[in-house]
């Protein structure tokens, strides 16, 4: 009944490539986007910006950049962290040497930086594929943050070593710093996230997104066919690290508030790569879901037993995030091996179905 | 799959409902104190003990005394694991009902910091934080008592030179440092007194994934061959470098800590190996004291605390320490609960509380707490106090006060102070500056 697709007809190819081909699926994007843009804004207190909404968005867009590299074109990655350190150290770079610089435009910037950094770090990939690239990454990923604390221009002679955010107007609003209100950094994350999102669906349904999952399928069949693999491979580290590096300078700078070099290191990477994993590689959607739950699980799991009165330390609940994080990868690893998208996808095809069994 | 989907159904909208609602924590009559606890991670061998010291005097308070003034002192700890990212949640977390907020990491003061002017809550980092805190004109809502790691370095050099900076010309002193903004707090102050004396300073870092793994630090010392090693070293990193040193025979009678280098526990693994070592802290453990005779007696032996009587944590430096933390933030309270003649006084009033500290040696003796702690003071301009330290040598067993109270040169440090307080102001603009120093 909710999902039933009766009557919806495609009567060309236009219609049938279109961005919903089931109408319900247009309607639900309108709610989830009503309560993003609207519900939510009105109801949230600063607690659950800071610490849900507004991480949630900046997680999934990090995911997001390393999906389309890894889900979409098969290129295995552990540089994320390093790849948003890039695209924070340039915006904090950007602004403070233009400071009249729209910080819009700063962000923009700052994911070419990272781009760059991410083409050269890919290069290894027109050769050696798998792990082998993995490890290459992961060479990028200890050198950039060495890099971050040794270099101290990066970080304009700071004696803490710290980059901080100072506050940013864009029209007389504050929009980053400490005078920033948590409700005009969500909007300013949510904004950026929706256009890059779009970006992000419309390349992977194009000419660059069949080509990336032709490599990623067979990549000597791909280059059988007639597809430039050199151009494939670097296309989905440039797309991917641009956008891993907005995702970097948004994280410092609408929501952290400052950053050290070790904030880039290793468990951010993973952290990313979690989220991508739980979610679904080569999935858009995967990316929310799977942010959602690892950065809500932890606050959850501190706020619930709070709630109904039972007390619990909080190294405690630390030590229990840490068992149930992992307990959760491996038990959605053995159901689910194509994470919680596949899951939506599953219950979706149940509803189309429905109420009527096959 | 339906009961999966109704248990996934069931878990998201009780996650939403749970997650939109405020956290509702202090109920009236009480205060509530936060704590950015990290009991766990690399550092919980230090953070431990000292969380547990300021868990007990407050508890104690409470048994004791049934709160301070009557009120309930609601103490709540929140686990970071000295992850800064979990710093900022914890600080969102916990500051609605706070009177104050303790951020237990440099990193984590260094974010919080800009929140205060806005947020309004005071941030008490009791011995770390950033030095130039103590300029409290431009830091209205930072304070770091008793003594800031610019005291610190100070102290150290002047006790390993005997108060005549100048005989240092021609030597070189090693700093053996957390790679972090805490280990690296140190250094302008150093490579200013370094210009000034004619010594040569090193700088040695040490990362943090490689903290337990200094052997590459140490190869660089024995080759050097500094005539005093310095320690900015904090929870497995002190460990390290004790073990690392014991093994290169490097002479522990010139190798000196800050006060977070001075842990039991550490020097406990290599025994009489660190026969010598020093380390600099403004609190000395005295567990025959009134205080902490109460503290045995209310709260270890009722079955209150959580510390580890079978390690001795009870007579550890950080235990103490601990204890003495709270013992500055309540005398802060209590300070603004007479000023305002109110019970629960808010995060405002707190601040000139936390402004108006005397723990003279009189207060001190009322407390128990004699020679526990140095005397200090703080005012509206002062944020620090500069209490000073004492030098605690390491017998083989137990860490013993081996001086008095040593004064940091503060003719040196007070131009560098108002001068990074000042390019602080200038970065992060508008940053309201109180010059007059009024409430």
């Amino acid at each position: 009944m909710l999902y039933r697709t009766a009557g919806q007809f495609k009567t060309s190819y236009k219609a049938d490539h279109a961005l919903f081909p089931v109408r319900q699926d247009a309607l639900l994007l309108g709610f989830i986007l009503l309560l993003a843009f609207v519900v939510f804004p009105l109801t949230a207190s600063e607690f659950t910006f800071r610490a849900l909404l507004i991480p949630v968005l900046i997680y999934s867009l990090a995911a997001l950049g390393l999906n389309i590299l890894t889900g979409y074109a098969g290129q295995l990655s552990l540089g994320t962290g390093a790849f948003m350190g890039v695209g924070a150290y340039a915006c904090y770079k950007l602004l403070t040497i233009f400071p009249e610089m729209n910080i819009v435009i700063a962000i923009a910037m700052s994911g070419f930086f990272s781009a760059a950094v991410g083409v050269l770090f890919g290069l290894p990939s027109l050769r050696i594929k798998g792990f082998y690239l993995a490890i290459a990454t992961l060479a990028a990923q200890f050198f950039l943050v060495w890099l971050f604390q040794k270099w101290a221009w990066l970080y304009n002679y700071n004696a803490s070593g710290a980059i901080q955010v100072p506050n940013i107007d864009m029209f007389g609003i504050t929009v980053a710093g400490p005078r920033a209100t948590a409700m005009t950094q969500y909007y300013f994350v949510l904004g950026v996230v929706s256009v890059i999102t779009l970006f992000a669906i419309n390349i992977t349904r194009g000419r660059i997104g069949r080509m990336w999952k032709a490599v990623r399928d067979m990549d000597i069949a791909a280059e059988l066919v007639g597809i430039n693999l050199m151009r494939a491979k670097l296309t989905a580290f440039f797309v991917s690290s641009y956008i891993v590096g907005v995702s970097g300078a948004l994280f410092v700078f609408l929501w952290r508030g400052a950053a050290e070099a070790n904030l880039f290191d290793i468990p951010l990477s993973f952290r990313v790569l979690f989220i991508a994993i739980i979610g679904g590689l080569g999935s858009i959607l995967g990316n929310y879901l799977g942010a959602i739950l690892i950065v809500a699980l932890p606050v959850i799991i501190s706020t619930v037993p709070a709630t109904f009165g039972i007390p619990v330390d909080s190294a405690m609940v630390e030590h229990l995030n840490v068992m149930i994080v992992g307990a959760l990868i491996i038990t959605f690893l053995i159901v689910e091996p194509h994470g919680l998208a596949r899951f939506w996808a599953v219950i979706r095809e149940k509803l189309i179905l429905w109420p009527f069994p096959h | 799959m339906k009961t999966w989907m109704k248990a996934a159904a069931t878990a998201s909208a009780m996650a939403v409902g749970i997650a939109l609602a405020a956290p509702a924590l202090a109920q009236d009559g009480s205060i509530y104190i936060p704590n950015l606890s990290y009991r766990t991670g690399p550092f919980a061998a230090t953070g431990t003990p000292l969380m547990n010291g300021q868990r007990d005097y407050i508890t104690l308070l409470n048994e004791r005394d049934g709160g301070l003034n009557g009120a309930k002192l609601v103490y709540d700890e929140c686990e970071t694991g000295y992850n800064t990212e979990k710093g900022v949640e914890c600080y969102e977390k916990t500051k609605a009902n706070a009177v104050v907020t303790q951020p237990w990491s440099t990193g984590i003061t260094l974010q919080v910091l800009p929140k205060s002017n806005v947020d309004e809550i005071p941030i008490l980092a009791p011995g770390y934080g950033f030095s130039a805190m103590a300029d409290g004109k431009v830091f209205q809502w930072a304070f770091n008592p008793p003594s800031s790691y610019w005291d610190g370095a100070s102290m150290i050099l002047n006790h390993i030179s005997d108060n005549d900076l100048s005989s240092l010309s021609g030597k070189k002193i090693a700093l053996l440092h957390l790679d972090h903004p805490f280990g690296k707090e140190p250094i302008p102050l150093l490579e200013k007194l370094a210009a000034e004396h004619g010594f040569t300073l090193l700088p040695i870092p040490v990362g943090l994934t490689e903290m337990q793994n200094q052997s590459a630090q140490w190869l660089q010392i024995r080759r050097e061959r500094p005539d005093f090693v310095v320690m900015w070293g904090w929870g497995a990193m002190n460990a390290g470098a004790l073990t690392e040193a014991a093994k290169t025979k490097y002479p522990m009678d010139q190798f000196v800590g800050i006060w977070w280098s001075g842990h039991d526990g550490d020097l406990k693994l290599i025994g009489d190996q660190g026969k010598g070592y020093r380390s600099i802290s403004w609190s000395v453990p005295n567990s025959e004291s009134a205080l902490m005779q109460d503290i045995k007696r209310h709260v270890v032996d009722a079955g209150k605390s959580h510390i580890n009587q079978a390690e001795g944590e009870f007579d550890s430096v950080f235990y103490q320490r601990g204890v003495m933390i709270s013992v500055i933030l309540v005398e802060g309270i209590r300070a603004a609960q007479e000023e305002f003649d109110t019970q629960t006084p808010d995060a405002v009033q707190v601040r000139w509380g936390l402004e108006n500290i005397k723990l003279d040696e009189a207060r001190l003796k009322e407390l128990g707490a004699e020679g526990m702690l140095v005397p200090f003071s703080t005012s509206c301009a002062d944020h620090t106090g500069h209490g000073g330290g004492w030098m605690l040598e390491w017998d083989g067993s137990k860490f013993v006060k081996v001086s008095d109270i040593i004064q940091p040169d503060r003719s040196a440090i007070e131009p560098l102070e108002e001068e990074k307080a000042r390019e602080y102001a200038e970065a992060n603009a508008p940053w309201p500056v109180n010059e007059e120093c009024e409430m």
